[in-house]
């Protein structure tokens, strides 16, 4: 009779909202019949009803033996309503135990209770929960998102934790406020932690703190020990970010890897830019002086061909049409005289010349018929010069 | 897109820096066979970085930057145009974040001037900028003493 009962009950709550606010004076009345009820049993003692989310709290330090008993107490058809308001905190449970998916929150049951939706909200979404149904998850906060008065996260975090491991555990674990840390990591909601507790062993259990370049903004665990206002998280979070690039930049400069201190570190990358610039402008020099010399005949069919199809294929193939499109817009109107002046290539000739591909050591090309650079044309030849163009590579 | 810190979205599409050269090689071969040589050889600079940046993409701001300077250049000494603008001043922002905490201003100073297009940025970003520029300035400076190395054997 019990389970079916209080299945009908959930069955029936779990769809509707309005009807139970409007029933909800009809369940404080029962609650409070209960509740006299529940002092009357032996063996039970009245959970005192102080004022707001304590006496939520309060109930929650009824010893193990006094749920199992509440869970045999005679029910009345408000179960749901008595389940989360009553001083019982085990009707609550039981009927999640019952009845899992149908945990639905009257939200406006009691007003000696007002933090009990935005709790059960938070336990809702709790990973302990996760255990059980989804549906139980969305049905709570499709019930309690409608309620006006929010509760602090804090303090909503640090009573729902106690009630989430009950059919697990005990619920002996005190309701403090420091619970919050452990909350958060039970769920770890993305925001940024910064809890007054921070000194403290439980709020430093995760001792790393992830400053996460991947996501919209930064997640961060402060450290134990360390300040926890937004300004030296923000500081920290940046120099990390600083610390990673730095040690990207001592791999890419050869020799940068030992020396240790920024400074010396900035110098090696500052000679290193210099000379890679140095070295440009000779090789330019000599190109110029050899300049002459070189047949750019063959180079110059090979390159009409291949300027309109060739992109190179490491797996960006929107690439090359990207820089097509951003060539157009970027230019300026001289300017793109100025880029075809320079990059124009005029006539056709026959044959290409190998060497210098051969030496760039290169990934696999593939075609891409999409894209063309410049306006160019692909000349006839072009199907040729690309058959060569692969046998060489 | 850090995403965007990942190698391989870094590493210098080497056949394409190459094409964008050869290219410009060939043209300058074509035009100004008959210029002078240090006219020449800056003009084989100036195509080296253009190729580096046009090769780099857009996204990056020091090939944006590179590109408007090097589109100042042609166009002011080839071909004589009046620019109306100094594409200079047109990336001069001047916002720049202060960071006194980390003690290296002049050192930032001198590595902004030589990254183009680092003027405006703080560290984290003129750190990230200078990466891939150096990147790519190695593949370039490579595939130069290539083709000298071809082409003078």
């Amino acid at each position: 009779m019990e389970p079916t009962r209080s299945s009908d009950a959930g069955s029936g709550n779990s769809g509707t909202y309005t009807p139970e606010i409007a029933e909800s004076i009809r369940f404080e009345e029962e609650i409070q019949s209960l509740m006299r009820e529940n002092t009357m049993h032996p063996g039970l003692e009245p959970p005192p009803v102080g004022g707001g989310g304590s006496s939520f709290t309060a109930l929650l330090g009824l010893p193990a033996n006094q749920a199992v008993e509440l869970l045999h107490e005679p029910e009345s058809e408000e179960s749901p309503a008595v389940a989360i308001a009553s001083a019982s905190g085990g009707e609550m449970w039981r009927f999640r135990l019952r009845d899992p998916k149908a945990l639905t929150l009257p939200s406006g049951c009691s007003p000696t209770f007002p933090s009990n939706a935005a709790l059960v909200e938070r336990a809702a979404r709790l990973s302990v929960f996760a255990t059980e149904d989804s549906p139980e998850a969305a049905s709570v906060p499709s019930h309690s998102g409608d309620r006006s008065t929010k509760p602090k996260a804090e303090p909503a975090d640090s009573d729902s934790q106690p009630i989430c491991p009950i059919p697990g555990e005990r619920p002996q674990r005190p309701a403090k406020r420091k619970e919050a840390d452990k909350g958060n990591k039970v769920k770890g909601p993305a925001k940024k932690t910064k809890s007054a507790e921070e000194g403290s062993a439980k709020g430093a259990e995760e001792n790393t703190s992830g400053s996460g370049e991947k996501l919209p903004y930064v997640h961060v665990r402060a450290r134990r020990g360390q300040a926890t206002d937004s300004h030296s998280l923000a500081e920290r979070a940046r120099r990390e970010k600083i610390n990673a690039r730095m040690k990207l930049l001592q791999e890419l400069v050869p020799g940068c890897s030992k020396i240790s201190g920024t400074a010396l570190v900035l110098d090696e990358i500052i000679n290193h830019v210099q000379s890679l610039q140095r070295q440009v402008e000779v090789l330019s020099m000599r190109l110029a002086a050899v300049n002459p010399r070189i047949d750019f005949s063959g180079l110059d069919s090979f390159l009409s061909a291949e300027c309109g199809r060739v992109t190179v294929g490491d797996g960006r193939c929107g690439g090359g049409m990207e820089q097509s499109a951003w060539m157009e817009a970027t230019a300026v109107n001289e300017g793109r005289r100025q880029q075809q002046q320079i990059w124009h290539v005029d006539s056709v000739h026959p044959h290409p010349t190998p060497s210098v591909w051969e030496r760039v050591d290169s990934p696999h090309l593939f075609i891409n018929p999409g894209t063309s650079l410049f306006g160019y044309d692909p000349s006839n030849s072009a199907s040729l010069h690309s058959n060569q163009l692969k046998t060489e590579l | 897109m850090n995403r965007k810190n990942s190698n391989k979205s870094r590493n210098p599409n080497k056949p394409t820096l190459a094409f964008y050269f050869l290219r410009a090689l060939a043209c300058i071969n074509k035009k100004t066979s008959m210029a002078s040589y240090n006219q020449r050889s800056g003009t084989i600079k100036r195509a080296a970085y253009a190729s580096m940046a046009l090769a780099a993409g857009p996204k990056r701001a020091w090939s944006r930057a590179v590109l408007c300077r090097v589109l100042w250049w042609g166009s002011s000494r080839l071909h004589g145009f009046p620019t109306r603008r100094r594409p200079r001043a047109f990336f001069h922002r001047r916002v720049r974040v202060a960071d006194p905490k980390l003690r290296e201003p002049s050192k930032a100073d001198v590595l902004r001037r030589l990254v183009p297009g680092a003027k405006a940025m703080d560290l984290s970003r003129l750190l990230e900028e200078t990466a891939h520029y150096i990147q790519y300035l190695r593949a370039q400076v490579l595939l130069m003493q290539n083709v000298v190395g071809s082409v003078s054997d």
